[in-house]
């Protein structure tokens, strides 16, 4: 007997094992989690504990029956009706809508594919069919790939334990440019063919497809290429490698469907998975080499920095509301208001949800453009005001130079100056890594250069310990020289500086108020 | 001299050359991105607006700004 005295309880699994095992935790008789012993346990009284994910933490108070089993065998090494937490009734894991959920490799909370229908996958397994098409309209060859291709070899069927979908092309090219430009332009072409989508990197996007039951399925493509002698395949491959191992595709069937699979996808899934991908293992993690992290990371990622964090904050409906504007806004307006300085359009960069821009177009009845990463934040206020065609609420990626051209021109065309332009709680919102400052320094100088507005930044300058960081979600707080100094790099002046308390309590946080502007030309002189 | 009586560079002097290298390395990586975000700029936002009239001119940004 290889897994014995396995107890279960609020801090997790305890088992003891002679050999590494992958053991299936099921509620009720539907399995909710998977893990290694050895790798995930940490050592307790002669055995490992695994504790219970961050994920499930919320679920845990009730009752189960719980069972566990090894992966892949039919053997029971535990069943017990069992009580966790404070709370009472029965232990359920199902989103909003009651649909059941499951925790997938990385021990997140999804939809996996064990609990649905036919009918509920069908309009994924078309959205498959219809973007491999697409891919081929563009001269692109997709194929299954990741979980995905691994579950039609294997079996013929989504996996069970999997939770979205992945494609994968190998482009004609190996210059990592080009890749990402092709990369673009494929998901211009998916777009206009109805298709919403997010980009991951320059080299990877998600399609997102709704499915029978209103719930949104990811559909990820993956942009490949050779290079050296290596394929290199977003996001997680590159290994020695041949074309021929990839052209001509070949087929397999997935769902009843025949679809696009590499020539030779056993050497595909062995450099995915390693040599063992034919054993299932809903708790598998990617082991990828430092230096394919590093390549990949370099050539195509750096677009999404903090975007986690702040997709998780604004699926909280209740996230960032409030009434009125901003107290940074209503500083403006009030100087606004004594100077007799109105601007002629207003830009809220990092709008939220949305307000500062709304309280703008009451006060000055200007063109206005709300700005912000998360496509439904400024939902409420988008609606309010779409029949006023001076407001526009745009989605926005600080950190992609695309999007900063794209609202340069359109200021140049319907934002007339003097602009203002307000970054309440942005460049403090995305870790360094990002290099928000600089960004932020970029587009206020394409929108700002020669006199034409002035710029508002408010971030964190202390963390304190009044939860104003907490409460907003902060990534971290700046230093003032830091912002000033990447301004002033920019070509603007510093017009003021002001630090002010986030709140009367002992040990308040501290945010800075910082105004700048680039003045006008020079006339004279044409040297 | 130095490396006759065992001076040379220590340890850390060569972790610190390596990690210099390393984001060097990673800085050239980088241009990639910026480079193809520049030229879909260009290609497909300032040419067709240089060559198109003004009236079609902020279809054509909003156009370009939701295929993003």
């Amino acid at each position: 007997m290889p897994v014995t005295d396995v107890r279960v309880d609020d801090e997790g699994v305890f088992a003891r094992s002679a050999r590494e095992v992958i053991l299936d935790v099921c509620f009720d008789g539907r399995r909710i989690w998977s893990f290694w012993l050895e790798r995930d346990g940490e050592a307790r009284d002669g055995g490992r504990l695994v504790h219970w994910p961050a994920s499930l933490h919320d679920y845990l108070h009730g009752t189960t029956r719980l069972t566990l089993h090894e992966h892949g065998t039919e053997q029971t090494l535990y069943d017990e009706e069992i009580s966790l937490g404070a709370g009472e009734g029965r232990i359920a894991v199902v989103d909003k809508r009651g649909n059941p959920m499951a925790l997938d490799k990385d021990n997140r909370r999804v939809k996996t594919f064990d609990n649905r229908s036919a009918d509920h996958v069908r309009p994924l397994m078309d959205a498959i069919e219809e973007v491999l098409a697409a891919l081929g309209k563009v001269g692109v060859e997709g194929f299954l790939a990741y979980g995905t291709l691994l579950g039609a070899v294997r079996g013929g069927r989504l996996i069970g334990h999997d939770s979205d979908a992945d494609l994968g092309y190998v482009s004609a090219h190996s210059q990592p440019a080009d890749v990402v430009l092709e990369s673009f332009r494929i998901q211009r072409d998916l777009g206009s063919l109805g298709y919403r989508t997010s980009r991951y990197s320059g080299a990877a996007f998600k399609i997102l497809v709704p499915e029978s039951d209103g719930s949104i399925r990811g559909l990820d493509v993956f942009g490949g290429f050779m290079r050296e002698g290596h394929l290199h395949l977003m996001g997680e491959i590159r290994a020695p490698f041949e074309r021929s191992w990839i052209f001509p595709l070949a087929t397999a069937t997935l769902e009843g469907r025949t679809l696009p699979v590499p020539a030779d996808a056993d050497r595909l899934l062995s450099v995915t998975y390693g040599p063992s991908w034919r054993t299932p293992d809903p708790a598998f993690k990617f082991e990828t080499p430092r230096s394919t992290t590093r390549r990949l990371s370099g050539w195509f990622r750096g677009i999404r920095t903090s975007r986690q964090d702040w997709d998780r904050a604004y699926a909280q409906s209740t996230f960032g509301r409030g009434r009125g504007p901003s107290p940074m806004l209503r500083r403006v307006h009030d100087a606004v208001e004594r100077e007799g300085t109105a601007p002629a359009s207003y830009i809220d960069v990092g709008c939220g949800r949305g307000r500062d821009v709304s309280a703008a177009q009451q006060w000055y009845g200007v063109p206005s453009l709300g700005l912000d990463v998360h496509p439904k934040a400024p939902r409420l206020q988008a609606e309010r005001h779409a029949d006023n065609d001076l407001v526009r609420f745009w989605t926005f990626n600080l950190l992609e130079r695309r999007h900063h051209g794209a609202v340069a021109a359109y200021a140049g065309l319907a934002l007339p100056a003097p602009r203002l332009v307000t970054a309440r709680h942005l460049v403090d919102a995305i870790e360094a890594d990002g290099d928000p400052v600089a960004r932020l320094a970029e587009l206020a100088r394409a929108l700002l250069a020669g006199g034409a507005g002035t710029l508002h930044v408010e971030f964190l300058s202390t963390w304190g310990d009044d939860g104003y960081p907490e409460e907003l979600r902060l990534a971290r707080a700046v230093d003032p020289a830091e912002v000033s100094a990447a301004l002033e790099t920019a070509g603007a002046r510093i017009v003021r500086c002001d630090l002010l308390p986030a709140s009367d309590e002992p040990g308040a946080s501290i945010t800075c108020h910082l105004v700048a502007d680039w003045s006008a030309p020079t006339t004279g002189g044409d040297r | 001299m130095d490396r006759l009586i065992g001076r040379g560079p220590s340890t850390e002097d060569f972790e610190r050359r390596l990690a210099e290298l390393e984001a060097e390395v990673q800085e050239c990586r980088n241009v990639n991105l910026r480079v193809a975000e520049l030229t879909d700029l260009v290609t497909e936002l300032l040419v067709p607006l240089a060559a198109g009239d003004h009236d079609g001119a902020r279809a054509l940004i909003e156009r370009y700004h939701a295929s993003l």
